[in-house]
Formats: C-alpha cells, structure tokens, sequence
C-alpha cells in the first residue's frame, strides 16, 4: 500500500514534467517510467477533502487529485503543523533525488527559496532573476518571488510558457505545485504575446500566435485601426507571416573577444571548457537555449497606421493583452545613422553584457528596465545600447549635474564626435548639427509645460519634431508616471531604456513603469557584485545616540514635525558625527555627510566649518565644491542634502555618514549607499568603504531606519549596531560638551518655527513636478513664525560664530585659503 | 553545555559524605564513570598514581605541571580533595585506596565483578537490533519534550516523568494540567546529553527524598554508562533499589524492557553515551535515515547542523523533526514548513516572547551556533555578529525599566498636608517619585510605615490644634 502511494504521488509530478529528452543528470527514474500519462489541464478535478485512499490510483479522472490546496489525502498534519497554518507544506512530497536540486516552490505565494550554494545555484539564478522578483538575497538561501510583473518580463524576453514550467520543474526539489502552474499559465496566457513592432518605418502588430491576432481583429477598435496589407504573403486570414527574427549576427559593441587568443592559451582554453561544461549541465538540465534556435517560428502581423499607436497600445492594455514594444533598429531606414561606437578600449563587464543580451535577445531592441547597483556602471550599459542601436539619442536624467556627467561619459567611452552631442538644461539650449545626434536633458526640461522661455520652447520643437531611434531615462525610479507619461508622449522614440538601482518605492508606482516603459529585463545581485569587486564592500553600521534628557523631555511634549528637528539636533548625534568625521578624516577617507533636513544640515555644516550643497545652493558653487572635494586635499568632508541623492559621481567618496533621512524610503538609502559604491579605491586590498546612520535612540528615527535597511538587508548588507563610540568624550572640541551649550542648542531648535523641520522637496518622487530648475520663481506661502524670526533676529548668534565655508570658494586664490585658515585658528 | 553539566554531577559528587563516596568507589564501574567526568588534568594525575605502589611526592606533582598552569593544577587537587580521590600530607598525595583498587580493577578487567552489568547468557526470543533501540529511545524521549512544548499528541509521558518534571521545577502545575516553567524552556534549548543529567540528578534528589540509597542509584547510573549498545544484560544482578529505578528508566527511554515482567534489558545509547563525549541521540531523521538506508555504524555521526540564519534575520532550518520545529518555535517567528525545511524569521516579537519565557539572548545564540549548519560553519563568525548583536539588544531591551515595589500616597486633603508628608518622605530618603500637581507621591515599601505614622501625628496635631 505504502508503495502504491508513492507512485501515485511520484506520477502526480510526472505529469508536469514536459518532456524528459534532454533531463540528463538524473533523469533515470523518470525516463524509464513508461507508466505516467499526461493529464490535460482542463481536467483538473477540484475536489474537497477525499476520504477513501483506494481512489487514489483507478482512473483517470480521479488521478490526479487535486483539492484546490494540493493536499494529498494520505497527509496526516502532526504535532506542529498548526505553527505553520495554510503554510504547512510538508506534503509537498520531495523528489528522490532532491538533494541536488536547489529550490523549493511556496504554493500559496510563489516564492521561491533557492540554495545558493548547490553546484547549479548560479544557473539557476539567471533563470530566476528572468522569470522572478528577487526578494532577498544575502550569502546563502536567496528568496525571488513569482509574480505577474516578472512573468511578463519573463515573457518578454521570448520564455515560453512550457519552458518556464519545465526548468521550475527541473531546478525543484518538489514538484511544482499545481496553483504556481495555474498561475503561470494564467499570467503568460495574454503577456507578451502581442508585439508592436517598428519595421521599415510601419507599425505592426505581431504575433507567433495568429489565433491571438484574429482575436484583436475582431476588437472593435483595434479591428477598425488596421490598415490592409500590400504583400503578397498575405495569408487567407489577411495576416502576414514571415519567419521569427533572431539574434543573428547582431553583435553588441565591446563584447567581442580576440578570437586569436582562445587558441594560443592553453589554460585558458581549459578554463572555458570547464565554463562550457558547466553551461552543458545547465542547458540539459534547464534546457531552454535550443528553443532560440528553432528556426520554425514564425511569426504573423498586421499593419497600423502611426498615429492610431496610441489607441491600439491603450485598448491592448484594457482587454490584458498588453503589447510589448520591439524596435527593428536594423532594418528603420528612414532615421539616419548616427555615428557612434565604442572605442576600442572600452570593455563592458559580464553583467552588463548579461542584462545587453536580455534587451537585445532576438535583434531587435526590447523597451525595458535594466536594475544595476549605483556605480555598477548603468551609464555604460546605457552607451553601449546606444551604440548598438546606432541611431539619434535622448538621455533624460534627473538632474544638471547628472545630465553633465553623461554627457562626458559619452565622449569618454565611444567615438560620438563633440558637435554630435547637445545639452538641453535651463543654461543652456543646443542643438547637434548632423542628421542624427545625441541630446542629454533632464526630466522636468521636457515634462514641463508651462512657463518656457522662449529657447527651450524652440528646443522642445525640435526634440518633438523629430523621430528618436532610442530614449535612456536615468534614475527611472524617482520619476511619478505622469511626468513619464508626458516624456514619452513628448517625444517619439522607438526604444526605451529605464536604468536604476533601486526598483523599490514606498508607493506602488513601480507598477505603472512596468507598461510605461516595459517589464524588468535584468536586476543583478548586489553581493556578488561586490564579491567579484565590481563594486565596493562596505561596512553599515547604524550608530544609536542616545537623546541627552533635555532634547527628550522637549520630545515627547512636542508635536511631529517638532520631533523630527529634536531628534535630528540631537546634541549626542551632533557629537558622534563629529567624532566619525574626525576618525576618518584621519584615516584619509573622503566623507559625505547626509542630511535631508536642511536646517540641520546648514547648523551641522557651520559648526564644523564644512562645505555643503543644498537645493538652493547655486549650479556654479556645487560644481566648485564638488571640484574640490574631489581634488584638493583640504576638502575631506562635504553635506549634501536630498540633492545628491542620486546621479552624483564622486568616485573618491569612501565615507558617508547620514543625519537625517526622508522616514522609512528604502530607496533612499540604497540610493545613498550607492555614493561610496564606486570607490576608486575599492579594489585595495581589505579595503572597505563605510557606511554610518545616525538615529537618536528611542525615537521615530529607530522605526524608520529599520524600515529604510530592509531593502540592502535583503541584497545581504548587514548594518552592524553601535552603541558607543569609544574615545567620544575624549575627542578635543567636542561639540556640546557641556550643558550650558546643549541648553542653548535646544532653545535654538525650539525657536525655529516648524518649517526648519521639513525636509528638502529635492529630487524625491513626490515631489519632482514642478521643480525645474527653468522653474525658480517659487510662489508665496504663509508661515508661522516667532517675532525674532521676522526680525531676523534668530540667525545672527549663528552668522557670528559659523561661517559658511562655501564663501570660501568664490575667492579661488590660495591665500584666502591660508588667511582663512588663521582666521579659524584664532577663533 | 554538556560540560556544564557534567560540572553539575561533579559539584554533586564533591557534596557527598567521605563514607557514601567510599561505598560508591567499591564499585569498579563507578570508579570508571567518576574518572571520565573528570578534566584532563586530574584525569593524568590519576593515571600516574593507580600503578605506583608509593604516595606521590607533592614535588613531583609540582615538576609534572607548567608554572603557568599553576592555578589550574591548584583547582584540580582541590576537586580531587574534595571527592576524596586525594588525600594530602606534608610532602605526599595519597590516593583513595578503594578508588586506586577498583578504577584498577576497572581498567585491568579479570576481576569478578558485576559492576559491569551481567550480560544474559541465554538467547533473546525477541532479540532487538540497535536501529529498533534507537528509534525506541528517540520516541520515548522526544515524547516528553513534545510533552513539556505542548505539541503532544495523543501519547502522554508516564506519571513517573510527569511527577520528575514536576518535581524538578521544569513544569508546574495549572489548572488540573502541567505548564512550562522559565526552567523549562531553557532546558528545551539544552542538548540531549545534558537534558539527560538534568533530569537524572533530579532524580537523585528525589530518591533521596524516597529514601533510596543513593550509592544505589548512582552505581547504576554510572553502570548503565558504560554498557554496551545492543547487548541484553540480565537483571539478577540488581538490588531492589534499582530494579525499582528500571522502571522509571524505562519511561525515559534510556533502557528498553520488552515488558515490566522481562529478566532482561536492553541499554539505549542516551545510557551508552551518558559518560562519554559523543553525541547521545542521533535526531530523529538522522535515525530515520539510518533505519531506511540500513547503515546502522556504531558511532553515531556528530549531530551535523542544519540552521542557516542570514544577515537579514531569516531563518531557514532543514529539520522535519517536529521536536525541533517546536523549539525553534519558541524565538523564530516561523512561516512556511517544507517536507525537509522550514523557513521563519527572528524579529523584535519573537526574541521577546522568548525573553518573556526566560529563554536568555545567551541560550538563543548558544542554541543557533550549536545547530548551525556547516555552510555557517565555515564562515568567519558562525552566526551573523549583527544578528547575534540584535539579540542581545533587545535583551538589553527588557533590562531598562527597574521595578522597585512602592507605596502610593494620594487624596491629601490640601497642599499643605501634602507638602509637609512629601517633604518628609524626602526627608527620609524614601521619596520614589512625586507628582506635586496631582499631589501624589510614591514612597518605598520600606519607608511607608514612618509615612503613615507621620500622618497619623500630623493628623492629631491638627486636629488637637482645631479644637
């Protein structure tokens, strides 16, 4: 009886099982059991708990027994079971060869939980990262999640449905569960089938499936868009059919290797073999690469007229079968070429060859997000797609800043010539010369609508009058979707490329990315990264300090906003980023100093006679602080507010401190964590870049800081515990040592009307809109505020003692460096 | 923690009478069992003397230890001293004679003796195999710690172990049923080895109490640790005292009777393995899978971990032990459970119901670092240091706020009344906390009387003034 019941259950997930040719390794078992049928879907039985066993095995219909749950009717639940509740899976029966398989599949929730240390981990990683969200990932049990999204970006890059059913099967030590199979059926059923397609300048609209294509015909609307087709290969249907495209012999720029050299060294010749047997062993086990080269694919289409895009790419996403967008750059004749390439020395890195050949699978150019850690090096990710596309370029970023140093990452990797490359930002406004061209601009230049002068409304005509073979928009995760859905009806572009680090915000607008640009293409892992040195390990450590007993009494009487400047100003976290600078200062690191509230940050910054940056600090100042910061070694320490978050480059930085954050955003702190991602340095041996968050022990900080790890917890950060800081009270001038002066402190904060608690409407989400900086009128409000701040009386105490170090700037000379100097000294 | 408790029945041994220890070292098994629980350092001494017909000079002792191990050997002689192994002159150490004789006879054999146990010499009609042994013991045991959890289903432990675990404060009685202590708990985190001792010395405390001998039940206990896996021993050579004592053992699962009436029984290994370093009982699955694979090898392999934890605070365990999942379950909180693994995460609610528990940070991380698995193994901290350092935090956590037990003075008629007995209170150094506004205070348990009698006075004067 026993015995029966095992094949009974073993057959169960033989039937998912598609097909067995290329299940090499261990396969055995399977192979030589003639006896499972298959059981057709639709025969799904969904029965309640049944009672008699004997059924178990005498026909067909009730084979496979499937009570929506999937529990199995010999299943006794034991003694802890109830922990567990609904997900109690242990009847989930293991594969007899399960321990060389490396996932196990949630059944409720699509989670994936997969061994990372078993011989096809990294396998089964890059299938994962395909078809699932990643979840956590740390050293040794990673966590990826089946969802809709990933399915369609799954799909997207040309997985089938069997084949996802069939690796996941493979790669699991359970069979996979009938709800994930459902799922995934239910899921690839309508994504991905429907392609928009740009071809010798026409839109089609494509299908392997011309089933699918007769169904949108008849749709009412999309059926009347359809213009009729002139070839003659139109079958009786009136659709198109020609052959899939592929790969082929595109060749994405600096990926090529010297063929010469594999002959002529032997060593390295047995390594790659040792590689290529590894992928053999993938490729049986998941076997899903013969499936591109299936020349019998074909595909059929249907034409559109350009202007009724809109329409048919809308009405596509309200019946579910939303189009993904493919750009047949090799055969658009009609938009110039533009002349770019790689230069020669320029090599781009196995991930980001990975995530290219994602966004370049079959030839054509697929819209979608590559997700990279900051200073993994999106930006060439991004040139090389261009280059590979070759044709005019818009890259949108966030800021001027940013938009800068894209411009001389352009010229800096490939062989773009100068003229070819404009800049539009409120300073400056031109246009390329040549047919095709290069514009670098930021989100609110083209987004915005109101109040233009007149040159960026001459330069917005002619970024709307023309055709863009490919758009790149940086830092896709700060944008909100109407401002993208603004740029991307602005502006006419075939190909679209989100770059980010952080796919993660605390709203669920990430969802509207997926159809506004396109599903995930490729997200890599942090760690292994990190492992491999493309980017900097790093120390975190979270620094509790304590709140002195005046700071708190004031604390717990005061309202919210009130609380956040009293945790922020908390005199023992103004100490400890003291003692912090002055330690790593000392150890030659280069510091960035965090703080989102910018009244704190200018009182931080005075006190300790540093340089810092905020939003209203102008274009010309940023620069020269940044310029020095990175090159004059008396600049070690500089606070930025909310406007470095993202997109400044400061490959010296090795140091960051954060004093104030924007609550719980995980993005953020990824984000800022990112700054000290690209050392310079980060390939030193034992060299380690740190990371510090300040939070004022048992208040709101505490909460949102845990909050805010989550995501690097997840990517396998670990953020160490301070308590102390050892030789604190012995550091000279330490600030606020006594309680004369901690008193004043707290007086001083509690002056300041509420606003001084705001944090900076920087480059966040939420408030991007409108914050152009064409757009620096500002409108009136009305404020609170005590008479002396009227007067203007409360700052001058402050002016007297902290003087902005920013000043220092505008005099290049070096002598005022040298009197300024003595000036500090005799203070 | 097996250490630990082998240091119990040491301080034990050491607080018995010279008399009862030199009845315990007539038997050789004892002297045997004794030997082994003792450190390495007492254990050479020994060796140096049983042989030698002379007392050993105090000098040559001194020559044999390091100068830097000086306090070591200092604290050695002391145990020794105290379990009257050592005897100590002027000059010489002499060694218990009853000792020296029996641990010889011990380890020289030939002598005839029953301390040993008496194996049966006729055939087992119903021979059992040590895989059946095994599996015995682990049900036998696991059944009373799934007892102890709350996770029991169906079996309950004999009465016998309800009144030990009764008696040993490990569980306490509530509504007509048994409830967990804090004891308890950290038991449950212990390993089975040391789970063992615990229990057995409390029995020894019992018997006391049930005036058996305990030079009876200890002979037998060290007896049953050095018994041989799978062999039948016959039961004609035990007193009344401990025939007795086999049925509690029973319950335990530490000997296997075919039935109470049997002449014969049989050692499991948690008796084998009582004196010895290695691993008492393999986990349930690990016998499972010895039982199924049939490679029943004699030494047990040690006890290989299988909890992962990561760095952000997940847990992953490749247990199907329900035992172990219950445990687990008193500081992780758990999710999701495969056949071969169970996922869960330990946060800031599942450490401090722990804590509630009386599970300490210290047991928890000890617990995890034990039964970590070998791929932690082989890293440079077994355990994550920011979870670890979590852990204890929020320990730290349940340590600032101090009670101190007090008495509410309210209601005083007006503010002067209660201004001169606040002012007093303070006075006397017994103020607690005061709240002039609502005209309350707080005074220490102590100091509240001298409060009262204050008032009484004050009252009086009052009143005598009123009038």
């Amino acid at each position: 009886m026993l015995r029966s019941k095992r094949d009974a259950s073993k057959r169960r997930f033989d039937d998912v099982n598609l097909d067995s040719d290329s299940f090499s390794d261990s396969n055995d078992s399977y192979s030589d059991d003639e006896t499972y049928e298959k059981v057709p879907q639709t025969r799904l039985k969904i029965k309640m708990k049944e009672q008699d066993p004997g059924d178990a095995t005498s026909g067909l219909d009730t084979k496979v027994h499937s009570t929506y749950s999937e529990i199995p009717d010999d299943y006794v639940p034991d003694s802890v079971s109830n922990i567990f509740g609904k997900h109690d899976f242990s009847y989930l029966k293991l594969k007899p060869d399960h321990a060389a398989r490396p996932l196990w599949i949630n059944p409720e929730d699509g989670r994936i939980i997969l061994e990372s240390f078993s011989p096809l981990a990294e396998q089964a990683q890059d299938f994962l990262v395909t078809i699932a969200e990643p979840i956590s990932r740390p050293s040794h049990i990673h966590e990826y999640r089946i969802t809709t999204y990933s399915l369609y970006a799954a799909v997207s890059v040309g997985l089938e449905t069997s084949d996802i059913i069939s690796v996941l099967n493979r790669l699991s030590k359970v069979p996979v569960p009938k709800s994930i199979i459902n799922f995934i059926h239910s899921c690839t059923k309508s994504y991905g089938k429907v392609k928009l397609v740009l071809k010798h300048n026409r839109y089609f609209v494509e299908s392997s499936q011309a089933d699918v294509l007769q169904m949108l015909l008849k749709d009412p609307v999309i059926g009347a868009l359809r213009l009729e087709a002139s070839e003659q290969s139109t079958t009786g249907s009136g659709l198109v059919t020609e052959s899939a495209p592929k790969m082929g012999d595109l060749k994405i720029p600096g990926t090529e290797k010297p063929k010469e050299e594999e002959g002529k060294d032997g060593e390295r010749d047995g390594e790659k073999k040792a590689d290529e047997d590894a992928e053999d062993i993938f490729s049986h086990v998941v076997g899903i690469e013969n499936d591109d080269d299936d020349d019998l694919d074909a595909v059929h289409s249907f034409e559109i007229a350009p202007d009724s895009v809109e329409t048919v790419k809308k009405r596509c996403q309200e019946i579910d079968y939303p189009v993904l967008e493919e750009y047949d750059f090799r055969n658009d004749h009609g938009n110039p070429d533009l002349d770019i390439d790689l230069k020669s020395s320029t090599q781009i890195r196995p991930y980001q060859e990975k995530s290219l050949s994602k966004m370049f699978g079959n030839g054509r150019a697929r819209s979608g997000i590559i997700v990279l850690p900051c200073g993994a090096g999106k930006t060439l990710v991004g040139i090389t797609a261009a280059c590979t596309i070759r044709k005019s370029v818009i890259v949108l970023c966030t800021s001027s800043v940013s938009v800068m140093q894209w411009r001389q990452q352009f010229l800096q990797w490939c062989t773009i010539q100068p003229e070819n490359v404009a800049v539009f930002t409120s300073e400056s406004k031109e246009k390329f010369s040549g047919d095709a061209g290069l514009v670098v601009s930021t989100y609110s230049m083209v987004a915005n609508t109101r109040n233009r002068s007149h040159d960026s409304q001459k330069m917005m005509d002619f970024l709307q009058s023309r055709e863009w073979g490919f758009i790149i928009l940086d830092e896709v995760h700060v944008v909100p979707a109407a401002m993208f859905r603004k740029v991307v009806t602005n502006i006419a572009a075939h190909a679209k490329l989100g770059l980010t680090a952080t796919l993660v915000r605390e709203d669920d607008k990430i969802d509207d990315l997926n159809f506004l640009i396109g599903p995930k293409l490729y997200e890599a892992n942090w760690m292994d990264l990190a492992q491999k040195g493309h980017i900097a390990n790093v120390q975190c450590a979270e620094v509790w300090c304590p709140m002195t007993s005046e700071f708190y009494q004031e604390y717990l009487k005061e309202n919210a906003r009130k609380r956040m400047l009293l945790y922020i100003m908390n005199p023992s976290k103004f100490q400890a980023a003291q003692f912090l600078i002055n330690y790593h200062e000392k150890r030659g690191d280069k510091i960035i100093v965090f703080s989102d509230n910018v009244h704190a940050l200018k009182a931080y910054a005075l006190k300790l006679g540093k340089f810092f940056i905020f939003g209203g600090t102008p274009q010309q100042e940023r620069m020269k602080i940044l310029k020095n910061f990175q090159y004059n070694d008396q600049v070690n320490t500089i606070f930025l507010s909310k406007v470095g978050d993202t997109s400044i480059d400061l490959p010296e930085a090795t140091c960051l401190i954060q004093i104030s954050s924007h609550y719980g955003s995980r993005r953020q702190e990824a984000q800022r964590l990112g700054r000290i991602l690209r050392a310079k340095r980060r390939n030193d041996e034992g060299f380690n870049a740190f990371f510090y968050s300040l939070v004022s022990k048992d208040t709101q900080e505490m909460y949102y800081s845990t909050k805010r790890q989550a995501f690097l917890v997840d990517q396998g950060y670990a953020f160490k515990v301070i308590t102390h800081l050892h030789g604190m009270e012995n550091l000279p001038d330490l600030a606020y040592a006594s309680a004369r002066e901690r008193r004043e402190l707290l007086q001083e904060v509690l002056l300041q009307n509420e606003d001084a608690a705001t944090l900076e409407e920087g480059d966040n989400a939420d408030s991007f809109v409108g914050r152009g900086s064409s757009n620096k009128r500002g409108s009136a409000k009305r404020t609170t505020g005590s008479l002396a701040s009227l007067a203007g009386g409360e700052d001058m105490a402050y002016i007297e003692t902290n003087k902005n170090r920013n000043k220092d700037l505008r005099k290049p000379s070096k002598q005022s460096a040298f009197v300024k100097k003595l000036y500090s000294g005799k203070r | 923690m097996t250490s630990q408790f082998k240091n119990s029945i040491n301080d034990y041994l050491e607080g018995l009478p010279e008399a009862v220890l030199t009845r315990l070292y007539q038997s050789p098994a004892t002297c045997l069992a004794v030997f082994r629980l003792l450190p390495a350092l007492a254990r050479t001494l020994i060796m140096g003397m049983i042989f030698n017909p002379d007392p050993i000079a105090v000098a040559d002792v001194d020559a044999l230890v390091k100068p830097s191990s000086q306090r070591l050997k200092l604290e050695t002689q002391k145990k020794l001293r105290l379990l009257h192994i050592f005897t100590e002159t002027q000059a010489h150490i002499i060694i218990n004679p009853t000792f020296k004789k029996n641990l010889r006879a011990a380890l020289v054999g030939g002598d005839q003796n029953i301390s040993f146990g008496v194996p049966c010499d006729t055939e087992d009609k119903h021979k059992v195999d040590v895989a059946f042994l095994d599996a015995h013991a682990v049900s036998q045991w696991e059944m009373i710690l799934h007892f102890m959890v709350g996770t029991s289903i169906g079996r309950t432990p004999s009465d016998g172990v309800l009144n030990l675990l009764k008696h040993s404060g490990l569980m306490e009685p509530e509504r007509g049923g048994l409830r967990i202590t804090n004891a308890g708990f950290q038991f449950l985190l212990q390993d089975v080895n040391a789970q063992i001792w615990t229990l057995l010395l409390q029995y020894l405390n019992m018997s006391e109490y049930l005036q058996m001998d305990p030079v009876d039940v200890l002979n037998f206990i060290f007896m049953l640790g050095s018994l041989e896996l799978g062999q039948d021993y016959s039961l004609s050579a035990l007193s009344e005292t401990q025939k007795h004592m086999l049925e509690d053992l029973r319950d335990y699962g530490i000997v296997y009777q075919r039935k109470a009436s049997s002449r014969r029984f049989y050692p499991t290994r948690l008796a084998t393995t009582l004196t010895s370093e290695t691993a008492a009982l393999r986990t349930a699955s690990q016998s499972m899978e010895a039982a199924t694979q049939d490679t029943i090898s004699s030494s047990v392999a040690a006890d290989s971990g299988f909890i992962i934890l990561e760095t952000n605070f997940r847990l992953y365990a490749y247990t199907e032990s329900p035992l172990q999942i219950a445990v687990l379950n008193l500081f992780v909180n758990l999710k999701t459970r495969f056949a071969n693994m169970v996922t869960g995460q330990i946060n800031r609610d599942s450490v401090r119901f722990a804590l509630s528990n009386g599970i300490t940070a210290e047991q928890i991380i000890t617990y995890l670092s034990v039964h970590a698995h070998p791929r932690m193994k082989g890293m440079e901290h077994v355990l994550p240091p920011t979870v670890v350092d979590q852990i204890k935090l929020w320990q730290l956590e349940m340590d600032r706020i101090r009670a101190t037990d007090g008495y509410l003075f309210s209601e005083f008629k007006n503010f002067d009344e209660y201004k001169d007995v606040s002012t007093y209170a303070k006075e006397l150094g017994v103020l607690l906390y005061e709240n002039p506004g609502k005209r309350k205070f707080v005074s220490t348990l102590a100091g509240s009387q001298q409060i009262v009698e204050f008032v009484k006075r004050r009252n009086q004067k009052h009143r005598s003034s009123a009038n």
